[in-house]
């Protein structure tokens, strides 16, 4: 298994449903900083048209995730499905991993006194049999979907082969698993959404660099 | 002074008022209240800060705590760390107190290596002082660390870490310092030449492999280029380091040493000390004047350009312009020296204050993006993130200077560290020319 997830994030409507969901799934703390999802707006214009791009976001469970090499009790660790966890026993909160994170997706919970993130709600829900996150299972306009990449027939992979997509800051060569759509029918639209030097997807130009990362990183894979 | 000798030691006897209430104590003392407030402060915050989660909401319906921490939720400052600035003034201070502490000892080691006479005689005195420095260090660290999962670091450790490499590195490097002291104040004569060449060799290994194993600390970040793009780090922290070591030990000098050595022992200690910063201050300007060109321009654009752009001009004047113009002349008069030596002390502990906040001054998401969000409807739209350290942070800091005093003033009243003068049982340089030439034989 190789858990990760595809957002369809122009049907973003900035709700918050996914934030909520989360909190009351998972027992995060409350606080507007405290948050293992949330949506950032992006305030743009193009050619004096201003626009907001919402842009939900989370862990992105990097299959080469620098917030685990720099751990030094091993509480940050790659779970199995290639999920990043932390462990908040073990955390001594040297926040090295906050430091590491380019995508500030890490937060120190108050109550247990140790880094808090996203588990794709692996704990609370999938193991119990659910096939969705909770963020997925709120979402009224149906911006995430979350899947195994290992499995070709499924929902998210016959979604990724179907359409481009992009990740963020590939550059950092964490090979993150959150895909981000790109609309279908607009291209003019979804390239200005995007930054120049974002590089646009396929499946097939994508695959390579996860079979890569999962063949390093599968080794510390621990099971939960 | 009455004395006990215990393994080759002298240790004066002293009475518990005499150690407690001198006149460095007193000052300590004073620091030391800081570094109490800070804890209390932070322990509060950590451990006594009422926080709740949605369970606890729907668990507790009516608790007044749950409201409490609901309204703290909202109208609070967002807890201790804050998630897009989460290295602070604890990492600041940790490495200023670290660095120029082990810089510190690396000089009295090397100096003691190459024979060098005028630190050997003073070398129990700076060590000391090196010591209390890394003390002072390892205390601010382990206040900003959650102590109560501190055993995680023996009993689930990653190797690979730099983070991690650092306790071992401590438990060899922190005894070598304390064999050296040993060493400098045995009577044990046949001893101390024994091993006096292998212990020293060691401790500047053990110095190099630290600022190694720091530099990799950062540099392990991938995200934050400042620190991934910092060319040659080790090297950066090496020579910031011996300056400021250089100018810490000319200030000591002056304090401590300047009544008990004679004229003609004090000007050439003095000289050799200045050399040591003017060479150090020159390296560093070259430095600074190259680094930029390499590192991430995002960041580059705020420490040069933006809001960090008057702190590292302040840095460079100070740590710096100022010491070089000082030190560079011949200028024979001793408050200019020391004057040279505040600003590099002053100027350098700015200059680790823009490598931490600047690595983190460059936005790492758009989390909240750039919107009435993140910032409210009223304010202006900032694009830079700084945030004020908090009060316990500040008292620690400032009590870490307190642990200098106290473990300085402890370690002086037992062993008289610095009035020890070198002698030459333990003169390495001709232990080594002596075994060289056995071996020739």
């Amino acid at each position: 298994m190789n858990f990760a997830m595809a957002l369809e994030y122009q049907n973003c409507i900035d709700c918050k449903a996914c934030e909520v969901a989360c909190k009351e799934q998972n027992g995060v703390q409350l606080g507007a900083d405290k948050q293992r999802i949330w949506v950032s707006q992006s305030e743009k214009s193009v050619f004096g048209q201003p626009f907001v791009a919402l842009h939900p976001s989370q862990c992105n469970h990097c299959l080469d995730a620098p917030c685990v090499d720099v751990c030094p009790t091993g509480a940050s660790h790659f779970a199995e499905g290639g999920l990043v966890f932390t462990d908040k026993e073990t955390c001594i909160l040297c926040k090295g991993c906050m430091e590491a994170c380019p995508y500030d997706a890490r937060f120190v919970d108050d109550k247990h006194v140790a880094v808090d993130k996203c588990t794709f709600c692996y704990d609370t829900r999938i193991v119990h049999g659910e096939t969705t996150t909770a963020c997925q299972a709120t979402c009224p306009t149906k911006v995430r979907l979350f899947g195994d990449l290992d499995d070709e027939d499924s929902d998210l992979v016959q979604l990724l082969k179907q359409r481009k997509f992009y990740v963020l800051k590939e550059a950092e060569g964490t090979v993150p698993k959150l895909f981000y759509l790109l609309p279908e029918n607009d291209d003019y639209f979804a390239m200005n959404s995007v930054s120049t030097d974002t590089t646009i997807h396929t499946w097939d130009t994508f695959k390579p660099l996860i079979e890569k990362a999962k063949a390093k990183r599968k080794p510390q894979w621990k099971s939960v | 002074m009455e004395k006990r000798l215990i393994a080759g030691l002298e240790i004066n006897k002293i009475s518990l008022k005499a150690l407690l209430f001198n006149k460095t104590m007193l000052i300590a003392w004073i620091f030391l209240g800081f570094a109490v407030a800070g804890i209390v402060e932070v322990l509060h915050e950590r451990y006594f800060l009422i926080t709740a989660n949605a369970w606890d909401a729907a668990a507790h319906p009516g608790s007044r705590e749950v409201a409490e921490a609901m309204k703290a939720a909202v109208f609070g400052e967002g807890g201790e760390v804050k998630r897009e600035a989460p290295w602070t003034l604890y990492i600041v201070n940790y490495m200023y107190m670290l660095y120029s502490g082990s810089g510190i000892i690396f000089v009295v080691s090397l100096s003691e290596l190459l024979g060098i006479e005028m630190i050997k005689k003073t070398a129990a005195g700076f060590i000391t002082l090196g010591l209390a420095m890394i003390l002072a260090g390892l205390f601010t660290i382990s206040s900003d660390l959650n102590l109560l999962h501190i055993k995680s670091l023996f009993f689930s450790t990653n190797t690979k870490a730099a983070m991690w490499l650092m306790l071992p590195l401590y438990f060899v490097y922190i005894p070598l310092i304390l064999l050296e002291l040993y060493l400098l104040l045995t009577k044990k004569i046949a001893f101390a030449r024994k091993v006096a060449l292998p212990v020293l060799l060691l401790s500047v290994l053990a110095e190099l492999a630290e600022y190694y194993i720091q530099s990799s600390l950062f540099s392990m970040n991938e995200a934050r280029h400042l620190w991934t793009t910092y060319p040659l780090i080790t090297l950066y922290f090496l020579i910031s380091s011996v300056a400021v070591s250089a100018a810490l030990m000319i200030l000591y000098s002056f304090l401590v040493n300047r009544k008990q050595m004679p004229d003609t022992e004090f000007r050439p200690l003095i000289r050799f000390l200045k050399k040591i910063a003017l060479y150090c201050v020159v390296i560093l300007g070259a430095y600074e004047a190259t680094a930029y060109l390499f590192v991430d321009k995002k960041w580059a654009q705020i420490i040069l350009f933006g809001d960090f752009r008057w702190y590292f001009l302040t840095y460079l004047t100070f740590a710096i312009g100022l010491p070089f113009v000082l030190l560079y002349r011949e200028l024979g008069k001793y408050p200019l020296k020391i004057l040279a030596a505040v600003s590099i002390i002053i100027g350098s502990y700015l200059g680790r204050l823009i490598f931490v906040y600047g690595a983190n001054a460059y936005p790492m998401s758009d989390r909240f993006g750039v919107g009435f969000e993140k910032y409210g409807e009223y304010e202006p739209i900032q694009h830079m993130i700084f945030h004020m350290p908090s009060d316990g942070e500040i008292f620690i800091s400032l009590g870490s200077i307190g642990v200098i005093l106290a473990v300085y003033a402890l370690v002086d009243m037992f062993f008289n560290v610095s009035k020890a003068r070198g002698k030459e049982r333990i003169s390495v340089q001709n232990y080594a020319l002596d075994c060289l030439m056995s071996k020739l034989k």
